[in-house]
């Protein structure tokens, strides 16, 4: 009975690793399509958008599956009902990677000085994703918790991005949709770092009961 | 052990012991029956004639203890019975012993009470007058004697049990000791039950065998590690699950991996989608392949099924690095898209001013200047192709040029005659130092290394600038520098001057001329004399190059 169940756990484990990779790619995608200014490279985004939501339905499914068979008790409870917590986030950074892509191949964004800091917030954000997605693989506190600190880097790189902006839009010539979506593309980027926040602290949970460790 | 060995003393014991019980019992019971009945028989005998003497007065002074004395008459009747009331008595004439003594004169049975617990003897005479005087006694029946032997015999049974335990405890001690105290590693060493000894000597010569075979194994496996783990390429084993089962030390440092990784997923090591992709393909029996990107620099994976009798049981995955491999392949790829556009750029020209001479669209004293160009543009391509044959001569090892003794010091010298026309143009002084220098080499390409060199260092020098050729012995070492005073290198291009078609600046190198491949000869021809070729050079003050050759 219970080789069963730790086969399915193991199962769990590897499903929630695939969707975190799929978030990876696709976050990385639309941050590439950004630098380069090459939209082409955004177009493969909203396709694995939609293959993250196809997973996350597949692990919510399997979660509930091991909830009624096994009636898992204590850190099995933990892990289990943390995995239906955290493809949630996984899923939401998949769609917000998608609308980024969106913009950028609907509003040709060039590279610029202006996507500079940009860049660097997604570099940031690709990051902590990573860090958090490492932070469940390898069930480390310590990453975990690091990843919930570095959200104050990209927050700080949020308000360079809107400080550069706003005086982007002082100026006359400036083309008024272009830094709009620069600005949506910058808030898509800082929400990607909340969520990424929240799997660490459902990482957290799932180690020790507590979300905030 | 000490159960069956108890058991077997036990009964042994046992039977022992029944059977002396049975054996003394019968044989002394009738012994003292006979004596009794003998002692019955004469003191019927005397009591007969005490009768006869002395009539019924006998029996009053008679004292019986043992006997019970009874007198009975010719009809049966009893006349006086020392035990119990006559009158009460039944005719005795039908017992055994009277009715013998009637008809012989003397009778006597034997006879068991109802309860089988005593026995009665009896012993009956005839008198003179007819009567009969018959004597009994009772003796205790066999029975009644075992009944009160019970309880010694219970005591006897009791200790014998004892006794019998203890012993089988100590025997079975005795005997399972050696057993017990077999050394089965150094079975030949044991001294216990000869019996024994084919069994140790078996086990001995199996316990060789095993050592053997385990050495043997245990090298195999250590040869097989050391490959594994020596190997630049990473090298990963896993189960039909998906589980490491071995990864060596190049993939657990490829991965970022600890020692620990062993058991766990492989996407717990590398989370490449790309790289899953063909591995769940090979754990469903197909082979597969990719170039994945990892710390910045590119892998191709192989990804084999292992399979036993047609079933999957787990797959290999092999990393192989192919950042060089691919860097390579682009330098051709880029060496081929600029030897056409080298080669495109004068044909152009060329096509497009004789294209005008056969339209004859040319003024007669424009023809001669027309004609030069060609003539130029053309000289430049055969320079350029003159330089990719010697290039790729160079790239085949030039195995067929023909070593030899010469100096370089007169090659040199040939070199900056050759070069000193060129120089004078420019306003460049050309100047050789140094010393006589025997070198064993290929004097072609000894010679193209200097003229290059110092090609270079003409054209790209300042007006009234100096190049310096120098060539001394050092250390056993012969040392050519060539130093100018011209435009110098930037730092982030000293590296890839001496790639193919590499210019650094490339405006400029279209007004000085030159192919672009004058370095990479330089390198290549350095390279199959191994020498080593320094550049030092700061931007504006001029470059310095130094080929040390081994003697």
């Amino acid at each position: 009975m219970r080789l069963k169940f730790d086969e399915q756990l193991d199962l769990l484990n590897k499903e929630l690793i695939t969707m975190g990779a799929f978030c990876e790619n696709a976050i990385a995608m639309s941050a590439k399509a950004l630098t380069e200014g090459n939209p082409a490279l955004a177009k493969a985004v909203p396709d694995l958008s939609v293959q993250i939501d196809h997973k996350e339905r597949e692990i919510e499914t399997m979660c509930l599956k091991l909830l009624l068979q096994q009636q898992p008790v204590a850190k099995d409870l933990r892990v289990v009902s943390s995995a239906l917590k955290m493809v949630t986030d996984m899923a939401r950074i998949g769609d917000q990677s998608a609308d980024i892509a969106e913009i950028i191949t609907l509003a040709n964004i060039h590279a610029t000085d202006d996507t500079q800091v940009i860049h660097d917030m997604s570099v940031a954000v690709i990051k902590m994703v990573t860090d958090s997605i490492d932070a469940f693989v390898k069930k480390d506190m310590q990453m975990a918790k690091a990843v919930i600190d570095y959200d104050d880097v990209v927050d700080s790189f949020f308000d360079k991005v809107k400080k550069m902006l706003i005086e982007l839009f002082s100026k006359p010539e400036t083309d008024g949709e272009y830094a709009i979506d620069l600005l949506m593309i910058a808030k898509y980027f800082e929400r990607i770092g909340d969520h990424a926040v929240n799997i660490a602290k459902w990482v957290l949970f799932s180690i020790t009961g507590n979300k905030e460790g | 052990m000490t159960k069956r060995i108890f058991r077997s003393i036990c009964l042994v014991a046992l039977t022992v012991f029944l059977a002396s019980v049975v054996l003394f019992m019968g044989v002394l019971y009738e012994y003292f029956s006979n004596v009794e009945q003998t002692q019955l028989k004469m003191q019927t005998t005397l009591a007969a004639q005490g009768v006869t003497n002395e009539g019924i007065d006998y029996f009053h002074d008679l004292k019986v203890k043992n006997y019970r004395i009874s007198w009975i008459d010719t009809e049966g009747n009893v006349i006086f019975d020392s035990a119990s009331d006559t009158a009460e008595m039944e005719n005795h004439l039908e017992r055994e012993e009277v009715r013998e003594a009637l008809s012989s004169g003397y009778g006597e049975s034997k006879r068991y009470s109802a309860t089988l617990m005593e026995r009665s003897f009896y012993s009956a005479q005839k008198l003179d007058d007819g009567t009969v005087l018959r004597l009994s006694i009772s003796q205790n029946s066999i029975l009644t004697l075992l009944l009160g032997m019970t309880q010694p015999i219970c005591i006897i049974f009791v200790i014998a049990l004892i006794l019998s335990i203890v012993l089988a405890i100590q025997v079975s001690k005795k005997i399972v000791k050696p057993l017990n105290e077999i050394d089965l590693d150094n079975p030949l060493s044991n001294e216990g039950y000869d019996e024994l000894s084919p069994f140790l000597r078996r086990i001995d010569s199996q316990q060789r065998q095993l050592r053997g075979q385990k050495a043997e194994l245990l090298q195999k496996e250590n040869e097989l590690n050391t490959i594994i783990g020596s190997m630049n390429e990473g090298m990963i084993l896993l189960n039909q699950k998906g589980k490491i089962i071995s990864i060596n030390p190049a993939a657990r440092k490829l991965l970022d991996a600890g020692t620990d990784c062993i058991g766990s997923d492989m996407l717990s090591l590398c989370r490449n989608l790309e790289l899953q992709e063909i591995l769940t393909k090979a754990l469903h029996g197909e082979r597969g392949e990719n170039i994945i990107r990892l710390h910045g620099e590119s892998y191709q994976i192989d990804a084999d099924p292992i399979t036993s009798e047609n079933i999957v049981k787990g797959a290999a995955l092999f990393f192989f690095n192919v950042t060089e491999k691919e860097k390579a392949e682009q330098i051709r790829r880029e060496f081929t898209a600029n030897v056409s556009h080298e080669l495109k750029t004068p044909l152009h020209s060329i096509s497009g001013y004789a294209e005008l001479l056969k339209n004859d669209m040319v003024k007669e004293n424009d023809k001669i200047p027309f004609a030069g160009k060609i003539y130029d543009e053309a000289g430049r391509m055969i320079r350029l192709v003159e330089d990719i044959i010697s290039l790729s001569h160079l790239d085949e090892g030039a195995d067929d040029m023909q070593r030899e003794n010469i100096d370089l010091y007169t090659l040199a010298e040939k070199a900056v005659q050759s070069l000193e026309p060129q120089a004078d143009t420019v306003c460049v002084a050309l100047e050789l130092s140094g010393v006589p220098a025997p070198l064993n080499g290929i004097p072609q390409l000894l010679y193209s290394v200097i003229y290059n060199l110092c090609d270079n260092a003409i054209k790209y020098n300042h007006e009234n600038g100096k190049v310096m050729v120098n060539i001394q012995n050092e250390n056993g070492m012969v040392v050519l520098s060539v130093e100018d005073t011209g435009i110098g290198i930037a730092p982030e291009h000293q590296e890839r001057i001496f790639e193919r078609f590499y210019r650094v600046d490339k405006s400029h190198s279209k007004a000085v001329g030159g192919t672009g491949l004058g370095l990479s000869i330089v390198k290549h021809a350095a390279k199959i004399h191994n020498a080593k070729v320094d550049v030092k050079s700061h931007v504006g003050k001029g470059t310095t190059v130094i080929v040390t050759f081994p003697k």
